[in-house]
């Protein structure tokens, strides 16, 4: 595996800010903000996507940040905004778990990841730094759909895995092959235009999107 | 090259001059935001002046410590002042005290006010005592784990060899446990002065005041010190946000006098941008609700922790 000779220090300082963002979602109260959030975190991985790309050559994985920042900051959150506004959501976040426990529970799993990664030999410590983010945005993400009630939050939190796997896959492939990237973009596109009218269709039935009603039967 | 005594004597003249500057200046940013006028810049000098002119009331029942909190924590914060690199690094008094040493000293100043806020026996002294305290619980930690990611960064505690060592490096200080330790000690700032969001440094309302209800029973003499030391702790919060994060520009105490005095321009210069870009968080957000402050530290707290993370994980520790 080559290293990333170049900008290793940017690749560090985008990573941290992706994890700063991912805490920002963790952290905030609002609909609005989690959603502009996710847009950074996005815009930030496409940053990622560019330094590999200028570092290794690989045109393509230019051809991915482009994509990544026209699909994931700009039309996804655009989509989200519009579902909050057909459905006249209230505009807060209702948790499970109050913000600060979720706070610390997310630094957890970032120790907890940061272990995991450490079991595994990895050859460079940029790679071990991105392995360990990625694998706490997988965790981070899969928390927030546990803790959070609204049906939009859940899509996000599914949104941030996706974008963990993402940054996993380019820092330590340096890059996969353009039609697996193009494949997974597309996935991610559809499942989030169904998502997106699986939450319509939740809102029609329960006239609300708290996950929490759908415990309860209707006869 | 000064000498150690005149170095000294210097650096607290320059604090002294320099905080109600930087308070007034803030005052200024905030009320041209509002679309006011303001006061002077130069206001909180004749505040000072004025209190210091007058006597103090005095409530009978009060005992020896209300009257000598006021100089405690003024000694406290001053004393702090001198263990903190201003414009010029290693300090004569350098040796006596490190970063711990400041945040302690920050610590002592911050009980004798609320000892001294609850010895009038008045309701609001006690109730802006147990909130100052709610604060400083939450804000110690975090501001402990961010210098300490620091610290752990440059390899030592003493706050001149910090500064220096990052200012030797230039921009590739720009890491990443920098910066978020950077933002973790930007909120602490906020709260440590009592800036906007945590409190409200321009109200006398009593259901949100914190600071202000302590120093209620305070009047004259007694008061313009106690003003004065909340002015040069502000100063030192923002040296100390200054001379860790972008020291550039700092000048050894060896260096000749054209560089110190190009050092304090820069400084100068870097305290007042703090100071505004303060006063921009303070107009563009809300006072939040004392219950909700738990929040806003465990993020910075999360921040610094993050940060000390990542150092791990990079220099795979």
């Amino acid at each position: 595996m080559a290293e990333i000779i170049f900008g290793s220090n940017t690749m560090q300082l985008l990573i941290a800010l992706i994890l700063v963002s991912t805490f920002m979602i963790l952290g905030s109260t609002r609909l609005y903000s989690c959603i502009r959030d996710f847009g950074i975190q996005s815009f930030l991985l496409a940053c990622v996507a560019g330094t590999v790309a200028f570092s290794t050559g690989k045109d393509e994985i230019y051809i991915i940040a482009v994509l990544t920042i026209l699909f994931k900051s700009i039309v996804i959150p655009y989509f989200l905004l519009y579902i909050i506004r057909e459905i006249k959501v209230k505009k807060e976040v209702e948790l499970y778990v109050k913000i600060s426990p979720s706070l610390i529970i997310g630094g957890m799993l970032v120790v907890i990841s940061y272990y995991l990664i450490r079991s595994i030999n990895v050859i460079s410590e940029l790679s071990s730094f991105a392995l360990s983010a990625s694998v706490s945005l997988v965790s981070i993400g899969l928390f927030i759909m546990i803790s959070r009630k609204k049906a939009i939050m859940q899509m996000l939190g599914i949104l941030i895995m996706e974008n963990g796997l993402f940054l996993g896959a380019i820092s330590l492939t340096n890059g996969m092959p353009l039609l697996v990237e193009l494949g997974i973009f597309f996935d991610v596109l559809i499942a989030v235009l169904i998502m997106g009218i699986l939450i319509f269709r939740i809102n029609k039935t329960f006239e609300s999107i708290d996950t929490d009603l759908l415990k309860t039967l209707i006869g | 090259m000064i000498s150690a005594l005149v170095s000294v004597i210097f650096q607290i003249i320059i604090i002294l001059a320099l905080s109600p500057l930087l308070s007034g200046i803030i005052k200024k940013t905030k009320a041209f935001f509002q679309i006011r006028k303001g006061p002077s810049i130069f206001q909180p000098y004749y505040d000072v002046a004025k209190l210091l002119r007058k006597d103090s009331v005095i409530s009978q029942n009060v005992s020896w410590i209300f009257h000598a909190a006021p100089i405690i924590s003024f000694a406290a914060v001053m004393t702090a002042g001198l263990l903190i690199p201003i414009f010029i690094t290693r300090l004569p008094l350098g040796f006596a005290g490190d970063l711990i040493a400041v945040v302690y000293l920050f610590a002592l100043a911050r009980f004798f006010t609320a000892l001294a806020s609850l010895d009038a026996g008045s309701s609001f002294g006690g109730m802006g005592g147990s909130r100052e305290m709610f604060v400083a619980a939450m804000v110690e930690p975090a501001l402990m784990l961010s210098i300490f990611a620091v610290a752990l960064n440059v390899g030592s505690t003493n706050l001149s060899y910090i500064s220096q060592t990052v200012s030797g490096l230039g921009i590739d200080a720009l890491s990443p446990y920098q910066i978020l330790a950077f933002v973790a000690l930007f909120i602490i700032a906020i709260a440590e002065t009592g800036r906007i969001p945590v409190d409200n440094p321009s109200t006398h309302l009593e259901l949100t005041m914190i600071h202000e209800a302590m120093i209620l029973e305070y009047s004259g003499k007694q008061l313009a010190i106690v003003e004065l030391g909340a002015m040069v702790k502000q100063l030192l919060v923002f040296s100390l946000l200054a001379n860790i994060f972008f020291p550039w520009g700092i000048a050894s105490r060896e260096a000749g006098i054209v560089t110190i005095v190009l050092a304090l321009v820069v400084y100068i210069i870097k305290i007042f941008m703090i100071g505004i870009a303060m006063a921009v968080v303070e107009t563009s957000t809300a006072k939040w609700r004392l219950f909700r402050l738990p929040d806003l530290l465990s993020i910075s707290l999360m921040f610094s922790f993050l940060a000390l993370v990542s150092f791990i994980i990079v220099k795979g520790g």
